[in-house]
């Protein structure tokens, strides 16, 4: 337990509103995903960090599973910002080195790619399809630069040595 | 005037200050002082022997000017007032201060420098004595008689009260029918009895027992002499001083004269305007000559003006066998004068169609408490059976949600407070009738928190009313069976609900009746935020304003139930009493006073006095001059602390007085460490000094106190004149900023404060040399901790050139 974990989300961008939580479930009962996926509730997230229970939250699948809907925040009645509070705790946990796997090849797409997923033949025949035209290699050098700056870099390479 | 003859009367607390104050030197020092001509030294002067010594040196001519120094301050300080004032002095001639918590309890470890201080204490106090002048008795005309707005239960009993106790009441109210929501709540918990029934009055000749309570359309309360009812009205101007104030009335017309009305319902039946209810949820239609229920008061029907094809049809004037109706009505206006108005004006629904997820306007299954109230109450629309306003049939799985707008902070914050014993109410009373009703309240929280109500809640368990904890998302409709789902989570399952209903009935935020900001604005009164009423102080002033004379009622500041609203009214009633019932307002000369020759055409003053005390008024045709009002002045100061051109004075805090006690305090040291000045509120500030003595909380003797009404009389050059006196460092002590005895005396004395140290700094003097705090009572430890920290501070910062002293 680690009693301190609220000021943690509090301190970040977004996560800011999370102490007004008093669990009335509003969040829950709009959620999609959590009436298909019963390991994902967003007011049990906010309940538990809000206890303190840091390593289930960080360690947990349910963080990754917000599918950013916003249908929770839009109907919180306390204007807590559920979906961006769980990006501020995702944050915490990508920085602690908890990433799951389709997340870091995300990541290592874009810093090879710069697009997060490939882009399948199945993908360009479609584009062709709707007289879309082929889609070029993006340049990465720009993504780069914000990946340096934002610290992003270092924090994948991390991720990477620790799994 | 005459000869300045100051008497000092020393107490040495039964020689227990002896032990550390040497009152030998003290009493050689005060005999000295100019204007001195009596000294007496003893173990107390509030009381016994010490205070006849004073009195007799009154009754006898000698003495004309008082300094106590007592060691028991709040209590001997009205004592000792009270018999000087029956000594035949004015007890605004009599300077107090304690030298027991003001300088031998801190300083005890240093006694001879205590003793120092104790002469400074003294000096200062006889300076100022000889400045003092005495203050008048204020006399005005009060009115026996008030206005009451708002016939709700909390407007008629603070009525009943008014008129009880012989005063002339006058009670408005907007509707056309009196009640208030409790003609609409049918039942109120938690006594399960009729809401309209009401306290009958002791006029009531029929019901003499202290145990009456009658319903109020056979309550005699309609029928005091001294009671006049007006409906359909409202309060459109207001003038004139608590006391007296001259009130316009505008009535609307009824159309229907109330001596001739017998309601026998013929009109209704002729009327060929129909349009819904709205008393009655809407479940109905009424003509456009109508009454609510059988019971209503006053008993006699009405036509909606907004409605009525007047003179095309005037099909009700044939009928009537009384010729009771009149189309020619006008509205009309009405003055009354009188000397507390009340405001009773209550509360009403939220308009929940604001959510829209709740489908409440769109879906007509969705209800309201208020609404459900009227389908449950036997003279409702429905005679008492819950329907589906969908098809009017029997609604047999019922679903509450709680909490609609309150608790929100998209709508109102605040906890509504008595929704959830509603919803509890009316689940319990049809769960009664109908026992097979299947009824699920979901809610967040429940709060049951009154005498009886935790039962109301158990009770409704016992009957199987579910409860689930969980706000919908939600609710969706059928759109086959037009049957109501509420989408909600079971968040003490973490189980997701899609609840049945025929009917769901929303718990609104109570929110303020129409009009209450502008009626504010029309008596001069102030709104909260979510626009109840401002009561003056909750704890303090409870149903009191900021304007004498006006007090507030029942649900006007706040959503309540009907046992607090009574509470409420009868207070309100008993202030409005205690304020008036002597027939005049008596009040001290502790006001502010204009030098009009300096007084020139600014608008400081007016605008920052917080009791709307000082208006402009025009002086040789031209110029303005500021007037203050002795009647509503509080005497604070704060207009003198603002006016940029010194023409305000305080009667009894003159700035002449304040520099010849500072510069006192300053003229003797007798420590080796620099002087500091602590300016103090008489209140909070004053009280923080108190008890840090008390507390015997130690800090250096070189820390000085004075005393002044409220910070907020303090001017930038005030601090400079400190410091110029002889002080190395300022304190200036007032109440919390939200806590100010005077509103925002702390709040304005911290900028000046703020904007002193930016002067200070362009002198060349450290700014950490001034210093703002904040204190209540019970903080003495704060205040000895920064007397030590300043004394500190200035040992560091080395003396203070640039001021020069004197
Ligand atoms: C649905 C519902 C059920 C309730 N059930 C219970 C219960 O079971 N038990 C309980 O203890 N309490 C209950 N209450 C609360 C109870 O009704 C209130 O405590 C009480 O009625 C408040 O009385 P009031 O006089 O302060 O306000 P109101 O009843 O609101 O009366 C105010 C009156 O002032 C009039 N007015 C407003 N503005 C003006 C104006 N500018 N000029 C002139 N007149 C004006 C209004 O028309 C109204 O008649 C219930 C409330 C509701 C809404
Ligand atoms: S809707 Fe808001 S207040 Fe309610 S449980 Fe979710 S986050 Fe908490
Ligand atoms: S005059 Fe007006 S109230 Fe009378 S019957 Fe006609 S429409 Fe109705
Ligand atoms: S009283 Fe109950 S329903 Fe009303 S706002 Fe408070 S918690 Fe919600
Ligand atoms: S002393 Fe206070 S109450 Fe009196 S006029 Fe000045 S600001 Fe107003």
């Amino acid at each position: 337990m680690d009693t301190r974990f609220s000021d943690e989300i509090t301190g970040r961008p977004g996560g800011e509103t999370i102490t007004r939580c008093y669990q009335c479930g509003t969040c829950a009962s709009s959620c999609p995903v959590a009436k298909l996926d019963s390991r994902f509730n967003p007011r049990e997230i906010i309940k538990l960090s809000l206890l303190g229970e840091k390593e289930e939250i960080l360690s947990g699948d349910p963080i990754w599973l917000c599918c950013s809907c916003y249908n929770c925040q839009e109907r919180c009645p306390q204007k807590v910002e559920i979906a961006d509070i769980i990006y501020a705790i995702r944050n915490i946990a990508f920085k602690k080195g908890y990433i799951p796997k389709i997340y870091s090849e995300f990541a290592s797409a874009l810093t090879t790619e710069g697009r997060i997923g490939k882009v399948s033949k199945f993908v360009e025949n479609k584009r062709a399809g709707v007289g879309l035209p082929t889609l070029q290699p993006t340049g990465i050098e720009a993504l780069e630069k914000i990946f340096a700056a934002t610290g992003f870099s270092k924090l994948s390479q991390k991720k990477e040595e620790t799994q | 005037m005459d000869q300045v003859q100051v008497g000092v009367f020393l107490s040495d607390g039964g020689n227990q200050l002896t032990k550390i104050l040497d009152y030998n030197a003290i009493t050689e020092f005060v005999k000295k002082v100019a204007g001195v001509v009596f000294v007496a030294r003893g173990s107390e002067f509030w009381r016994g022997q010490g205070l006849q010594t004073m009195v007799d040196a009154i009754r006898e001519g000698k003495v004309n000017r008082v300094v106590v120094a007592e060691t028991l301050p709040k209590l001997s300080e009205v004592k000792i007032a009270n018999a000087i004032e029956d000594a035949g002095l004015n007890h605004y001639l009599m300077e107090f201060i304690d030298l027991k918590d003001h300088c031998a309890s801190p300083h005890q470890k240093t006694p001879s420098e205590a003793t120092e201080k104790a002469k400074a204490m003294l000096l200062g106090a006889i300076e100022r004595a000889k400045l003092l002048e005495p203050l008048e008795k204020l006399e005005f005309p009060a009115l026996k008689s008030s206005l009451v707005v708002g016939g709700g239960i909390a407007g008629m009993q603070t009525a009943i009260d008014l008129a009880d106790f012989g005063f002339e009441v006058s009670l408005i109210e907007k509707e056309p029918f009196l009640g208030g929501l409790a003609a609409q709540a049918g039942r109120f918990f938690p006594t399960d009895d009729c809401a309209i029934c009401i306290q009958s009055p002791s006029s009531d000749i029929k019901t003499i027992t202290h145990t009456s309570r009658k319903c109020v359309y056979r309550s005699g309360f309609t029928e005091i002499p001294n009671l006049n009812i007006l409906t359909n009205s409202r309060v459109v101007a207001v003038e004139g001083v608590p006391g007296n104030y001259k009130v316009t009335v505008e009535k609307t017309p009824r159309y229907v004269d109330e001596d001739k009305c017998v309601q026998c319902d013929l009109c209704t039946a002729v009327c060929p305007v129909e349009v819904p209810d709205e008393h009655n949820a809407r479940l109905r239609t009424r003509k456009a000559i109508y009454i609510n229920v059988p019971h209503v008061h006053p008993p006699t029907y009405v036509i909606d003006g907004s409605v009525c094809k007047f003179h095309d049809c005037a099909k009700c004037v044939d009928i009537c066998p009384t010729k009771a109706v009149d189309l020619d009505q006008r509205s009309e206006k009405v003055t009354m004068s009188v000397g507390s108005i009340i405001v009773a004006t209550g509360f009403k629904e939220f308009n929940s169609s604001a959510i829209k997820e709740y489908h409440y306007g769109e879906y007509p299954d969705v209800v309201t408490n208020l609404e459900l109230a009227r389908m449950i109450d036997g003279f409702g629309p429905t005679g008492g059976v819950v329907v589906r306003p969908s098809n009017m049939k029997p609604a047999k799985k019922i679903v509450m949600i709680q909490c609609v707008g309150s608790r929100d902070q998209r709508y109102k914050p605040y906890c509504s407070s008595i929704c959830c014993m509603i919803s509890i109410k009316h689940a319990t009373l049809i769960k009664s009738a109908y026992p097979n009703s299947d009824i699920t309240i979901c809610y967040i929280d429940i709060r049951t928190t009154g005498r009886e109500h935790e039962y109301y809640y158990e009770k409704a368990r016992e009957m199987g009313i579910k409860f689930v904890k969980g706000r919908p998302t939600e609710i969706l409709r059928d759109p086959e069976k037009g049957k109501l789902i509420v989408d909600v989570e079971d968040a003490l399952l973490s189980r997701f609900l899609e609840l049945e209903a025929d009917l769901v009935v929303l718990a609104p935020a109570m929110i303020p009746a129409d009009g209450a900001k502008k009626l504010a604005e029309i008596i001069g009164i102030e709104t909260e935020e979510d626009g109840f009423f401002k009561e003056y102080n909750a704890k303090l002033r409870p149903t009191e304003t900021k304007l004498k004379g006006v007090y507030i009622a029942g649900g006007a500041t706040f959503p309540k139930d009907a046992p607090t609203t009574s509470l409420h009214a009868h207070s309100a009633a008993m202030k409005a009493v205690k304020f008036l019932h002597t027939g005049k307002i008596v009040k001290d000369q502790r006001t502010a006073v204009i030098n009009e020759d300096y007084c020139g055409d600014c608008e400081f003053c007016p605008v920052t006095c917080p009791y709307g005390a000082i208006t402009l008024e025009q002086k040789d045709g031209e110029h303005f001059v500021a007037k203050v009002s002795d009647l509503l002045c509080e005497g604070c100061g704060i207009c003198v602390g603002t006016c940029p051109q010194n023409a305000i004075e305080l009667r009894h805090c003159r700035t002449d007085q304040m520099q010849a006690q500072m510069k006192a305090l300053m003229s003797i040291n007798g420590t080796s460490k620099p002087l500091v000045l602590a300016i103090c509120c008489s209140e909070c500030g004053h009280a923080a000094v108190d008890s840090s003595g008390m507390a015997k909380m130690e800090y250096p003797a070189n820390v000085r106190v004075m005393k002044v009404p409220c910070v907020g009389i303090l001017q930038v050059h005030q601090f400079l004149d400190a410091f110029k006196a002889g002080a190395q460092g300022v304190m200036v002590v007032g109440c919390k900023i939200d806590g100010c005895h005077y509103e925002v005396g702390s709040q304005k004395t911290e900028k000046k404060v703020e904007l002193t140290k930016i002067l200070l700094k362009e002198y060349g003097v450290e700014p950490e040399r001034l210093e703002m705090l904040n204190m209540v009572f019970i903080e003495g430890d704060k205040f000895a901790e920064a007397a030590q920290m300043m004394t500190e501070r200035l040992e560091k910062l080395g003396s203070l050139q640039t001021f020069g002293g004197s």
